[in-house]
């Protein structure tokens, strides 16, 4: 067990009956930093997180959270973590500022400095002005940041929020991702969702999951590179030009380091697909010979490598490349 | 104790914000109001509350499944119950916490009856010593119907199922038992020896016989025992179910 991960899952299995939900994972979450555990739905996360949080026992394996055992040193794990559930379930009937003060004290925050603890939770995720509402009258969003208050407040060593975006509109999403940003550093943060553009903007390392295996875990920059290695012959570079498609195609078929070349438009603008060795030296062969032959070149991208499609590549049961993981 | 006294106080707080507790209360001042005016308040009559407090479980059995049946369900049902059970607080301390929230709000219902002790007060100089003892009973008798409702609120995710399972229990232990316990002995003629005990157990069992020994003002550890047992057996049996829900 490193000394410096505040998250270590060593082998973990959660079965439901028949139904493996969590089949022997293993990762770590370095301290003060935020980790995106990404998979689609029913791959398996609510249930890790909910492991890690002591709300389930494993069938098998261990996992510690802040230095202590999930199932042997609970109560040391649970002061230790700030959790936000999916959905944040609250009490709709309490007022803000009273069911952060109930939280605080169930949390075991000393009296004299709960009063100052909430105002600064409910300040750090804008519920300032709404202290005073009851839950039942706040939108999603405010529920949400409640929720995420709530998991603040006895400033937690790990914060594990499942899902916390979901509901949100764009605009909380980016003051989320901000807040989120914010904590790393002060916090170790596990974050769940699916959304991926989320874990592309706010973790420094995610972890993939699907159908209760890890599939695979890494910065997203490695992630997309893993992507791009493994799946070299699904990476393609698109290419478009104004220029007669039949000569453009020849002209780039010609080139040594294409393999293949297909068109994906005809007309008087013309769009290719190439394969092959896709580096930035044909990138600049391709600007140069589309240039001095008199036509425009439009646009060059690649495709094939973003953490979406590798994502899309490496949950879907059918793909090959799954399989080999 | 200080984390079991704050769930104790949010289900208090909850109750007085549901509208079921005031429906409750309502129906439960009714009925004693009623028996106060058939039983107790007559020109003439002894100024005796006791009748009013002998019958007090027909009406409390049918009122305290509706005071607990959210307790647990409903955290269910919310998802609330992560929350609850990922904060770091003992699954003991949130049976105790409900139980004594829900046990708080039963005392202001039983406490509302006060005023009727205080119409007869006015017009008449009641033996208050029978008094203290009847609310002393139906403190008991409240530990053992709110523990009872506890259970089966942490059996199910659904309150009505809940509230009619805690009913149905309670109604056997309010009338049942002892219906069928009078009903054997008058249709057997010479009863065998078993019969007798069986009996006598079912009548030790229901709530109206003991709560008449409280409303004549007699306090017996049996029956202080009886409650007692019975509130700590079904208090242990909301503990098992809140754990074994782990293990499912």
């Amino acid at each position: 067990m490193s000394s410096n991960a505040d998250i270590v899952v060593r082998n973990l299995t959660k079965v439901y009956g028949r139904f493996v939900a969590v089949d022997n994972i293993s990762f770590e979450v370095p301290r003060g930093s935020i980790v995106g555990f990404l998979g689609p739905n029913g791959a398996g996360k609510t249930t890790t997180i909910r492991m890690l949080t002591c709300f389930l026992p494993p069938t098998s394996g261990a996992a510690s959270v802040a230095g202590f055992d999930v199932f042997s040193q609970s109560m040391d794990v649970r002061s230790r973590v700030g959790y936000l559930p999916e959905n944040a379930p609250t009490y709709t009937e309490m007022r803000v500022q009273e069911y952060l003060a109930y939280r605080g004290r169930l949390r075991g925050i000393d009296r004299s400095t709960l009063k100052t603890r909430v105002e600064s939770v409910a300040e750090k995720c804008w519920l300032g002005d709404r202290l005073r509402w009851p839950i039942g009258t706040l939108s999603k969003g405010y529920r949400q940041r409640l929720g995420i208050a709530d998991a603040l407040l006895n400033n937690p060593q790990v914060l594990i929020l499942d899902e916390p975006t979901v509901g949100l509109d764009p605009t909380q999403i980016r003051e989320t991702r901000k807040m989120l940003a914010d904590l790393a550093g002060q916090h170790t943060v596990l974050l769940s969702t699916h959304i991926l553009s989320e874990v592309e903007l706010t973790c420094q390392r995610v972890i993939i999951i699907g159908r209760g295996k890890i599939l695979a875990q890494g910065t997203p920059e490695e992630l997309k590179q893993e992507s791009a290695r493994r799946n070299s012959s699904g990476a393609k570079l698109v290419v478009e030009v104004r220029g007669p498609t039949q000569q453009v195609k020849m002209a780039l078929g010609a080139m040594p380091a294409v393999e293949n070349v297909e068109v994906l438009s005809d007309g008087p603008i013309c769009t290719l697909s190439l394969t092959g060795k896709l580096d930035g030296a044909l990138r600049e062969l391709i600007a140069s010979t589309v240039v001095g032959r008199g036509w425009a070149l439009r646009e060059m991208r690649t495709t094939g490598t973003s953490l979406e499609e590798f994502f899309v590549q490496i949950t879907d049961p059918g793909t090959a490349l799954n399989q080999a993981a | 104790m200080f984390k079991t006294l704050t769930i104790a106080r949010r289900e208090l707080m909850g109750l007085f914000y549901s509208p079921v507790a005031y429906v409750v209360l309502v129906v439960y001042l009714l009925f004693v109001g009623l028996l106060f005016a058939l039983l107790v308040f007559a020109p003439g009559a002894v100024a005796d509350p006791g009748p009013m407090f002998e019958w007090n479980h027909l009406a409390l059995m049918f009122v305290v499944p509706f005071i607990t049946m959210a307790l647990f369900s409903e955290e269910y049902r919310s998802g609330r119950i992560e929350t609850l059970r990922t904060s770091p607080i003992s699954d003991f301390a949130i049976v105790l916490g409900k139980f004594l929230g829900a046990l708080a709000f039963y005392c202001v219902i039983i406490g509302s009856s006060l005023v009727y002790v205080l119409i007869l007060s006015a017009f008449g100089r009641p033996d208050f010593m029978p008094v203290l003892t009847s609310y002393f009973g139906l403190l008991l008798l409240g530990m053992l119907m709110v523990s009872v409702g506890l259970f089966f609120s942490a059996c199910t995710q659904h309150q009505v199922l809940a509230a009619i399972s805690s009913c149905a229990v309670l109604v056997t232990f309010g009338i049942l038992l002892q219906a069928i316990g009078g009903l054997l002995g008058s249709i057997i003629s010479q009863p065998p020896a078993w019969l007798g005990t069986a009996q006598r157990v079912m009548t030790y069992m229901s709530f109206e016989p003991q709560m008449q020994h409280f409303s004549m003002g007699l306090v017996d550890t049996s029956h202080v025992a009886y409650f007692v047992t019975g509130t700590f057996f079904f208090l242990m049996l909301t503990y098992l179910v809140l754990e074994s829900r782990k293990w499912r």
